[in-house]
């Protein structure tokens, strides 16, 4: 299935707002699980069932811990732990995987042309599409410098935590520095920061699948917030 | 009038004397194809830059002297005013894609200035058609292999319809049948009356092609040739110019593509491997993954069911782009972690992941495997007992010594591809193992790289090099081992030149 780049958007946006504030009656909850379910269902649609799986299963998992063997009474290290790590998958890994998934499915040229729909300026718009370039950059240039570190053995940085961490960090960085400034010269020598307005080959049109996935976000947004709020 | 015109140049980067020019004239007519050429860091590239105004207006220094490209004055001109005219193909495919799929790479130039959609996709169209590549369109830019990075490049910079195209050292990671379309590609593009200026370490695609032939050294012009002069040079007088080749043998291009007929030869002091297969393609259990076998034949990237490797000698590793040389690399030394190879020294047997201990392998971007703040920490960090003597002994056998305290990223690239070479040796590594090592080096630095390896293999490792570099071989390697789809075709005994 195909979506739009803005309801790609406004996805990203419903889903961190409704899993952000926290949800205290169970059909709260019902809605946050439900706004959850929608980027799963559309990973499967995107044949990437082993990410789909692994996120349901860690997110499943927290949840079971969260409502079962954890409360407000807890006490003792392996809880709190426990309670850190549920926290924050239950709090940000759906919006985590929700730009996971935009980032994979928009292509550079879609989201430039949405950006242009949306009337924000170039300059914006071009910053935030290098970034979604550089993701896959990263973790490419990432795993070279893992292979080269389990090459030299030294993984775990010699038991020294922040050497492990620097190991990764300090060539991960140069590199991506070093890719930067080359990627922009190339981009600037085919005319990109001219004064003209950039035109846009895709042209992007708000399908069925399009409306109404955006209603149903906007009315579980109402819902969610009117129930919380005023009732 | 001249379409370019260098006139008195003299530049200097700031705070680098690298690639700085002195007295600098050049004069390139309309429809020209010119080469650069020269070794590197001789100011090849900064040419390139003040042709496509990267000089003075993205990489600063001290710039003197007029610059005029069809009529614009390069210090007055901004850069993407320059776009519909000078069009620059780089180096390296990895980091001048601003899209990561192919069709929004072609279109993303158009898109810049500003045409209109329809304009644009006819113009996509053309270039798809003149370039053939329809079977790569759709596709994401990290999916492709180096040479058809290239051609994307080179039709992304096409779609612009640049009178003036620059290309920057564009055959450094490509292999033979790639460097082949490029040639086609330029050949195209002087039909169209394209002017076009090469920088280039490999010269024996473009005798053809080029009308003019400037040879720089130490940012001057020592010397210029025509076309024909510049290909009735004999192979004397290239070597002493510290060129690489003009004409290559019949016989090494055989070599390098791969394409010779099939014989393992015997082998007596060996180091042995068994059952080598590895598959990109996971055809994994439900819980386990599965172990690949022989007879899983066309599944596999890499397919070796028992090969001898000769103790002591330096092996090129040859066959075509995406045929399975880095995946033999990266299993052998077991990075790959589902290979379930085996490497017999000895009568002693690796597996898993005792076969990162025997390995080494040097990668081609060596800055991912620098990670400490001086050569000396970086050798030491391979020591399983830290031991200065030893460590001072491989840095001088490496030339090192003065680099001791040198943070390794504030080294030039070939001094980096030394340290990581010196932290293989410390390691006690038995093989070693080059991923494409030579790549857009000049002749003397290859020539280097080549000395250096015939010592380490006469210290008793065995070198293993995976390359696309006729010159190379020729140099160096005692047995050439040739890969075709993950199957070993032949490895046989290589004629040295010395």
């Amino acid at each position: 299935m195909k979506l739009d780049p803005r309801t790609k958007l406004f996805m990203i946006l419903v889903v961190s707002l409704i899993v952000m504030m926290s949800a205290t009656t169970p059909f709260l909850w019902a809605i946050r699980l439900s706004i959850t379910l929608i980027p799963i269902v559309l990973l499967i649609l995107e044949k990437k069932y082993a990410s789909a799986l692994r996120f349901l299963l860690a997110y499943s998992t927290a949840l079971v811990l969260t409502f079962f063997f954890l409360s407000a009474e807890s006490e003792g290290i392996v809880a709190s732990l426990l309670i850190g790590y549920c926290g924050i998958v239950v709090q940000f890994m759906p919006a985590l995987i929700t730009a996971w998934y935009v980032v994979r499915t928009t292509k550079i040229g879609e989201f430039m042309s949405c950006m242009q729909k949306m009337h924000i300026p170039d300059g914006i718009a071009v910053s935030l599409a290098v970034v979604m370039r550089f993701f896959p950059t990263i973790k490419e240039e990432y795993s070279s410098i893992n292979d080269a570190m389990r090459m030299r053995g030294v993984m775990l940085g010699g038991g020294n935590v922040l050497k492990m961490v620097e190991f990764r960090m300090i060539p991960l960085l140069f590199s991506c520095v070093n890719i930067g400034e080359e990627l922009s010269a190339a981009a600037i020598t085919r005319g990109l920061g001219g004064e003209v307005k950039r035109s846009s080959v895709v042209e992007l049109k708000l399908g069925i699948a399009d409306y109404i996935l955006m209603t149903f976000l906007a009315a579980a947004t109402v819902i969610f917030v009117v129930f919380k709020y005023f009732l | 009038m001249s379409i370019i015109e260098l006139e008195n140049i003299n530049f200097q980067y700031k705070g680098s004397r690298d690639g700085s020019l002195r007295d600098v004239n050049i004069k390139i007519e309309e429809g020209q194809t010119v080469l650069l050429c020269g070794a590197s860091g001789s100011g090849k590239t900064s040419i390139i830059r003040l042709i496509n105004g990267l000089i003075p207006h993205y990489y600063s220094g001290e710039l003197e002297g007029e610059v005029t490209v069809d009529g614009h004055d390069i210090k007055k001109t901004e850069l993407h005013e320059l776009a519909g005219t000078v069009g620059t193909v780089f180096q390296n495919p990895r980091s001048q894609f601003f899209s990561v799929d192919t069709d929004g790479e072609i279109v993303f130039g158009p898109e810049n200035i500003g045409l209109e959609p329809k304009e644009i996709k006819a113009r996509m169209n053309d270039v798809v058609a003149e370039m053939n590549l329809e079977e790569i369109l759709g596709r994401s830019i990290f999916d492709l292999s180096g040479g058809q990075k290239q051609r994307i490049a080179c039709a992304s910079v096409a779609a612009l319809l640049p009178k003036i195209i620059l290309l920057d050292e564009p055959s450094s990671n490509l292999d033979f049948d790639s460097i082949e379309l490029l040639r086609g590609i330029i050949t195209e593009w002087k039909r169209q009356g394209k002017t076009i200026i090469i920088s280039e370490h490999r010269l024996w695609y473009l005798k053809d092609a080029v009308d003019h032939v400037f040879y720089i050294e130490n940012g001057q012009i020592a010397k210029e040739w025509s076309g024909e002069e510049f290909t009735s040079l004999n192979e004397d007088e290239v070597k002493s110019y510290k060129l690489r080749p003009i004409v290559l043998e019949e016989e090494l291009i055989r070599q390098i593509r791969g394409d010779c007929e099939s014989s393992v030869c015997e082998i007596k002091d060996a180091i042995e491997l068994q059952n080598f297969y590895f598959s990109y393609k996971k055809k994994p259990y439900l819980l386990l993954k599965k172990r690949f076998k022989e007879s899983d034949g066309d599944l596999l990237n890499l397919n070796i069911s028992e090969l001898r490797i000769p103790k002591g000698k330096v092996i090129g590793l040859v066959g075509p782009n995406g045929t399975g040389k880095s995946t033999f690399l990266r299993c052998l030394c077991g990075l790959e972690r589902d290979c379930k190879g085996r490497i017999v020294s000895d009568g002693v047997t690796y597996k898993g992941r005792q076969r990162l201990k025997l390995c080494y392998m040097v990668m081609q971007d060596v800055n991912h495997q620098l990670f400490t703040d001086s050569v000396r920490s970086e050798v030491m960090l391979s020591m399983k007992e830290d031991d200065e003597e030893r460590c001072d002994e491989l840095l001088k056998m490496l030339g090192l010594t003065e680099h001791k305290d040198t943070h390794p990223m504030a080294l030039s690239g070939g001094q980096k591809q030394r340290v990581a070479i010196a932290s293989a040796l410390a390691s006690d590594a038995h093989v070693l193992l080059f991923d494409e090592p030579t790549s857009g080096l000049d002749y003397s630095h290859m020539e280097k790289v080549a000395e250096l390896l015939q010592r380490l293999a006469s210290s008793g490792a065995s070198v293993i090099v995976s390359t696309h570099d006729p010159e190379l071989i020729s140099e160096c390697c005692d047995y050439v081992l040739g890969l075709n789809h993950g199957k070993v075709v032949y490895l046989k005994e290589n004629r040295k030149e010395r």
